[in-house]
């Protein structure tokens, strides 16, 4: 169970890393066709569908891997039991807003599909069919506060949290993931 | 519910979800779920999801992976190190010698990273030991670095000012644009703030390093070319309108991928690293993005940042000291909260306000980015203090001192570009001349 959930969770990452490979290959093909006269039809279209399925993809893995920014200032002050109550405050209220938020996502894709909404491109896309991944993101982040909620409230800290950064290698490792803009 | 009331209640409503610890994008959708629980009846969740896909499916958007991208596949080159020994050379004559290497190479880097850490980190990484086995002044080392390390948000591209025009919904390339004679200004005032303090401090200045000829000097610089070809390269097609911005971050980094494949830094791991990494802060930050769309649609059905706008509007305030509230309450928010969540938390009730007071929200911002460098070595959250404390072994306090008369420069940087908002504007302008509009 853990390690197939932890690479549900890589392999999302991986889907939306490709996408953005796919985002950069759409927007080269289109610079560089453009000044010989090729057109990519619906160039734009299928790039922000590749973006957003990159978005909407990583965001589980993201989360995971602790990347994913809060308001650390009262946090950090608390320990031992106070410190796991708000974690588990914290969890639970984004988990409501996740369950809540992917039941709409469903809804929103679920009306996409019904009333048969096409893309306005010259290629006509069932725009149900990209709005997938929006989807697919939604519940993969929602069991991702999930699984995490069921482990803090099993007694563990939360799984992504790291100490600060020790050595400059380690930091400047972390920089590259990412951390502070 | 009468409207300061309900704005009360979702102030405070948004300072406990925040405080308490729910990350931010999703404390934003909350918050903004509230307000419409508390003023309408439409279908909540049809917004809310709307919002969301739309804020994401946008080829527009698509400039930021590419921009991080660029930046991580940068950072993982040997472009540091090159740095250091390119320009060391040729800044030895300004007094103040070496330690312009912090302004001029921050600068350089910032061209081609939209990140105030990476910047900070990368420069830092060499400059610090090298600056420290010469026997420079440790404050004013740590001090220019940090503040330099910031030139990383203001020259594009920047991750902090795509976020700024999608929030504002103004064009990334015009906000782009408008960065690169304040980064400038910025550069010019840390260089002479140096200049100053060395002239005024000679003891503290130690021997200039052995002087080379010309020709030493440019091979000592050669490894620099082509990351600067690199540079005028995508800066080139910004200007001269050749390009989208997401085409032209797609060329920064088919570019950047070159450069790492050049100098035989480009790996199969590092690549996939690159990848990954990019992958993650995008995610990070788009969910942030969408929560603020949300929230902000939301905050329009209660009326809010319209009342607010016009009651600013009736106060017949001066422009100026508009600028003036708005600047005290982005340096205290700057001490609390990353610059990213300072942006969009604000933006709700501040764009209107500004836009009603007659601001140009390109030049607005800039100014909110230079507010962003400032919240970055600010402490007690300055990400740069953390990047140099962890370098240094030295505290935070030593850093944040260190860093404080560069925090000035910028506060005077933003009194400059108040009164001459020519400085942001004629770059923009001149490449989009149809949209003159400086008041």
């Amino acid at each position: 169970m853990r390690s197939t959930l932890d690479r549900l969770y890589l392999w999302s990452g991986y889907a939306a890393g490709a996408c953005l490979v796919a985002t950069l290959a759409l927007m080269m093909f289109m610079a560089v066709g453009r000044e010989f006269g090729v057109n990519i039809p619906d160039g734009t279209d299928f790039a922000s569908w590749t973006m957003a399925a990159m978005t909407f993809l990583g965001l589980a893995h993201t989360f995971k891997r602790g990347e994913m920014i809060r308001v650390g200032l009262l946090l950090e002050k608390l320990s031992g039991r106070p410190k796991r109550v708000a974690e588990l405050f914290a969890l639970s209220i984004t988990l409501a807003f996740l369950v809540y938020f992917t039941f709409h996502a469903f809804d929103f894709v679920r009306v996409s599909r019904m009333t048969n909404e096409m893309s306005n491109g010259v290629i006509a896309v069932p725009i149900w069919l990209p709005q997938l991944s929006f989807l697919a993101g939604a519940v993969l982040l929602t069991v991702a506060v999930v699984d995490e909620l069921v482990h803090v409230l099993r007694g563990n800290p939360l799984s992504f949290e790291k100490p600060p950064p020790k050595t400059t290698e380690e930091l400047l490792a972390r920089v590259a993931e990412g951390g502070g803009v | 519910m009468e409207l300061t009331t309900l704005a009360i209640v979702l102030l405070l409503a948004l300072l406990g979800i925040l405080a308490s610890g729910v990350w931010i994008a999703i404390g934003l959708a909350i918050v903004g779920l509230i307000a419409m629980v508390l003023t309408t009846n439409i279908p909540i969740g049809g917004v809310l999801a709307t919002r969301v896909w739309d804020s994401a499916a946008s080829w527009q958007i698509a400039a930021l992976p590419l921009f991080i991208w660029m930046g991580e596949i940068l950072f993982r080159t040997k472009m540091s190190e090159e740095m250091f020994r390119g320009l060391a050379p040729w800044l030895q004559w300004l007094p103040g010698r070496l330690l312009h290497v912090n302004v001029v190479g921050c600068g350089i880097f910032a061209t081609m990273s939209g990140s105030s850490a990476a910047t900070c980190a990368t420069i830092g990484k060499i400059a610090l030991p090298e600056l420290k086995k010469r026997g420079y002044d440790e404050g004013m080392a740590l001090g220019s670095l940090a503040g330099s390390g910031t030139l990383g948000l203001l020259i594009p591209p920047s991750i902090p000012m795509v976020v700024y025009a999608v929030t504002a919904n103004v064009s990334v390339l015009k906000v782009f644009l408008g960065g690169f004679l304040p980064g400038a200004l910025v550069m010019a005032l840390y260089s002479g703030y140096i200049i100053l303090w060395s002239l005024l401090n000679p003891s503290k200045t130690p021997p200039r390093d052995p002087p080379m000829s010309f020709l030493a000097k440019i091979d000592q610089s050669r490894k620099l070319i082509p990351a600067l070809l690199l540079i005028a390269l995508v800066f080139l097609s910004l200007v001269l309108g050749f390009a989208t911005a997401t085409e032209c971050a797609a060329f920064g980094v088919v570019g950047a991928l070159a450069l790492a494949w050049w100098g035989g830094t480009l790996t199969k791991d590092g690549f996939y690293e690159s990848v990954m990494s990019a992958t993650r802060l995008t995610c990070m930050i788009m969910l942030i993005l969408a929560g603020a769309a949300f929230c902000t649609a939301a905050m329009a059905y209660t009326g809010i940042p319209k009342a607010l706008a016009e009651w600013v509007d009736g106060q017949n305030l001066n422009r100026h000291t508009l600028v003036l509230a708005l600047t005290v309450m982005y340096i205290v928010l700057g001490c609390l909260i990353d610059g990213i969540s300072m942006i969009v938390l604000t933006a709700v009730i501040v764009l209107p306000m500004v836009e009603k007071a007659g601001f140009d929200l390109v030049w607005f911002g800039v100014y909110l980015i230079i507010h962003v460098e400032m919240a970055q070595i600010t402490p007690p959250v300055g990400f740069n203090l953390f990047v140099l404390q962890n370098m240094s072994g030295k505290d935070t306090f030593t850093v944040a001192k260190a860093a404080f008369p560069f925090f000035l420069l910028l506060n005077v940087a933003v009194v400059i570009i108040t009164f001459f908002p020519e400085i942001v504007l004629v770059v923009p302008n001149y490449v989009f001349p149809e949209t003159i509009k400086i008041k």
